[in-house]
């Protein structure tokens, strides 16, 4: 699960953006649009990769799902018909019309705690999002821009990259006392290691551009350099970022949940935790009834981000590469924009998106040598 | 070569020390008192200890002491293979920890070596023709199965095998309560148990074939246009030979580095789907031991997994390396 979060899935074409602007010399736009350029300028490199990756009918319902489970989250008390917390039927019934998906084993209304549980789980996708997101980015700039940092922030990374997250989560989550706050954070602060590579192997491949050093040269501060022309370089990652945390912190917060770590939060993975408390779970006949809204509505979600991800994000399939790297290169060479590249760094910088970022030792060596 | 691994278990020394460091500090720096939970106030007091228990394991962690002391009791404790007292059951953690290891190792070591095996080969197969519909099936098909958390796939297959068509057991990693003449006979127990862990070692060999097929795909989707590549085909060796000479030793080296990379979570995925199960391994006791409040034990659990990960990706590394300067990338 938890390392899956930047699983290949959708990490988009960023390279050809990079190697253009580096051969044009062009800057990108400065000012506060930058931002919006750049995220739609990722979203256009990918609408026309082909393969899954093409905006289909799978993004439509994505998105329509996603609506769906906002629209839910943010009406639940208007929504659901009980409240989610009392007992008010007979405990293990099934459903009957004044409850429609039946009841758990304290006599809970089972749709209306599915309702209330869209609420929390959206709510701590969207913290561990933005919290992971911004470390990321901190973390990564700060890595590829200043070199006295890069090694702290680098073996930090390496050392949460290679820890096993269950036990630690487990451990960290217990001595703070299980609560939905104190995982959401716990989830950010562990979320952020593997978009932080990338971000920062992105500066690295801009900072020795053309551009940058022209604007160095013209006596630009770090910050300006920083803001101007790294940060943007970086950002077509940005969309691929925010979905792939985003199913990672769905799926790490229902597993947390079910493990019983999210104190007294009413979510999905808290319904199953309760479901399966029980050892007689699955002697009960309404068991079903138990079991499936919650595990459907975690899965659908998860669904639908993917799908989301993968329309806006770009595919699985990377485009077959035109078979003429050599004369590509020697065109970027004399516009001497890009920096002398050993084969192996060319292949890290040609390398589907999976790799790039997955094999980070392999491509660790070849920026070392 | 020699260099390179001195290099190498350098680093992970380091990162060593550096883990059992932050098992130290974790529970120290953290805001509050381990024992608070103890003293009864509150909903919180799962596991309730009388002043003179607390003053004892007070005393036994050298709470009291000022940190550097803490830390070299610690470490001494450490050097003796001392883990500390379980807080929820009489026994010390290290003890509780080897009794449950086998079950845990067991369901890692087979589904990690069919997973890695099958999901290699199958990969490979479907990303050498990029874009066919064998490649869209598998990249649909695994993207689903590794996005979607272990324990639901857990539930999933409890569901349909084990309570619905009843073909496997719903709990446990052994049948309870047999009769000495049923428990008779090695073969027999052997026999239960491989039956009462099929399903959670499925489970984990199904999650670990999707990460696994998706990376071996893209390694050969991605070298598939390779020039050296094109270099083979235009010398005229067959499909084959390009594949098993050429491509596979270099897509050997991204794959190892993942097999590394994926152990951590592979061991994650483990811890919960033995809860799903009911396998008496280092999951369920980590999972009991957050019920009641067991630092010492979930303390041992973090460092052991994470000193186990590190080792394995040493060894991961260093046959990397040796690959590395096999075929003639890195010399030295």
């Amino acid at each position: 699960m938890a390392r899956e979060v930047a699983r290949s899935a959708a990490v988009p074409r960023v390279i050809p953006r990079n190697e253009e602007s580096r051969a044009t010399g062009k800057p990108g736009l400065g000012g506060p649009r930058w931002f919006l350029g750049a995220l739609a300028d990722a979203r256009n490199d990918t609408a026309l990769t082909e393969g899954p990756g093409r905006r289909g009918p799978l993004f439509l319902a994505g998105c329509a799902l996603l609506f769906g489970f906002a629209l839910v989250a943010a009406l639940a008390p208007l929504l659901a018909p009980h409240d989610p917390r009392l007992p008010v039927g007979p405990p293990l019934a099934w459903p009957t019309r004044a409850h429609l998906l039946g009841t758990n084993d304290l006599g809970q209304d089972i749709l209306s705690q599915l309702i209330h549980g869209a609420r929390p789980t959206l709510i701590a996708a969207g913290w561990v999002t933005a919290l992971a997101t911004l470390l990321s980015w901190l973390v990564g700039l700060a890595a590829g821009f200043a070199r006295w940092a890069e090694g702290p922030l680098l073996a930090a990374t390496d050392l949460l990259l290679a820890l096993p997250n269950i036990p630690l989560y487990l451990l960290v989550l217990t001595l703070l006392g299980p609560s939905q706050r104190n995982l959401i954070l716990v989830l950010a602060l562990l979320a952020w290691p593997a978009f932080a590579r990338i971000v920062r192997s992105l500066v690295i491949g801009a900072r020795s551009a053309a551009y940058v050093e022209a604007s160095r040269m013209l006596g630009a501060s770090a910050g300006h350099i920083l803001r101007v022309h790294l940060l943007p370089a970086t950002l077509a990652v940005m969309p691929a970022n925010l979905v792939l945390t985003a199913r990672f912190a769905i799926a790490a917060e229902a597993t947390l949940a079910f493990l019983g770590l999210s104190g007294n939060a009413l979510t999905w993975g808290a319904m199953l935790s309760w479901a399966f408390a029980d050892p007689l779970l699955f002697l009960r006949p309404v068991w079903p009834w138990l079991v499936l809204p919650p595990t459907l509505a975690i899965v659908l979600l998860i669904l639908a981000v993917t799908w989301v991800g993968g329309g806006i994000a770009g595919g699985v399939t990377p485009r077959p590469r035109p078979p003429a790297p050599l004369a590509q290169d020697a065109s970027t060479d004399r516009h001497g924009s890009s920096p002398r590249r050993t084969p192996a760094r060319d292949r890290a910088a040609h390398a589907p998106p999976a790799p790039q970022w997955r094999a980070t030792r392999r491509r660790r060596a070849a920026d070392r040598r | 070569m020699l260099a390179g691994i001195a290099r190498l278990v350098a680093r992970y020394a380091l990162l060593a020390v550096a883990v059992v460091l932050l098992n130290f500090f974790i529970p120290r720096l953290l805001p509050g008192d381990p024992l608070a939970f103890g003293s009864g106030e509150g909903l919180d007091a799962a596991t309730p200890l009388s002043a003179a228990a607390q003053t004892a394991l007070r005393d036994y962690y050298a709470l009291d002491q000022p940190l550097p002391r803490q830390l070299l009791a610690y470490l001494d404790g450490l050097r003796h293979g001392d883990l500390g007292w379980s807080i929820a059951q009489p026994a010390p953690v290290s003890g509780l920890i080897l009794a449950h290891l086998p079950w845990t190792l067991a369901l890692l070591l087979t589904s990690l070596a069919i997973s890695a095996t099958a999901g290699t080969a199958v990969g490979i197969v479907a990303g050498w023709l990029p874009g066919t519909f064998r490649d869209r099936a598998l990249v649909t098909l695994a993207g689903l199965l590794a996005a979607i958390p272990e324990f639901l796939v857990a539930i999933a297959l409890l569901l349909v095998f084990a309570v619905g068509l009843g073909w496997f057991p719903i709990f446990g990693g052994q049948t309870v309560f047999a009769t000495p003449s049923e428990n008779g006979g090695v073969l027999r127990r052997v026999l239960d148990i491989a039956w009462h862990l099929a399903l959670p070692a499925t489970t984990l060999t199904l999650v670990g074939f999707a990460g696994f097929a998706l990376l071996a795909r893209d390694v050969a989707a991605a070298l598939r246009y390779e020039p050296w590549l094109t270099a083979a085909r235009a010398k005229g060796l067959s499909e084959m030979a390009i594949a098993h000479r050429h491509a596979l030793p270099n897509a050997a080296l991204p794959l190892l580095t993942f097999f590394g990379l994926r152990l951590g979570a592979v061991l994650g995925g483990a811890l919960v789907v033995e809860r799903v199960y009911g396998v008496p391994g280092l999951g369920l006791l980590g999972f009991e031991a957050t019920r009641a409040r067991d630092y010492p034990l979930l303390q041992a659990l973090f460092l052991l997994a994470s000193l186990g990960v590190l080792a394995v990706n040493l060894v991961v590394d260093v046959l990397a390396l040796r690959l590395e300067s096999r075929s003639g990338t890195r010399g030295g």
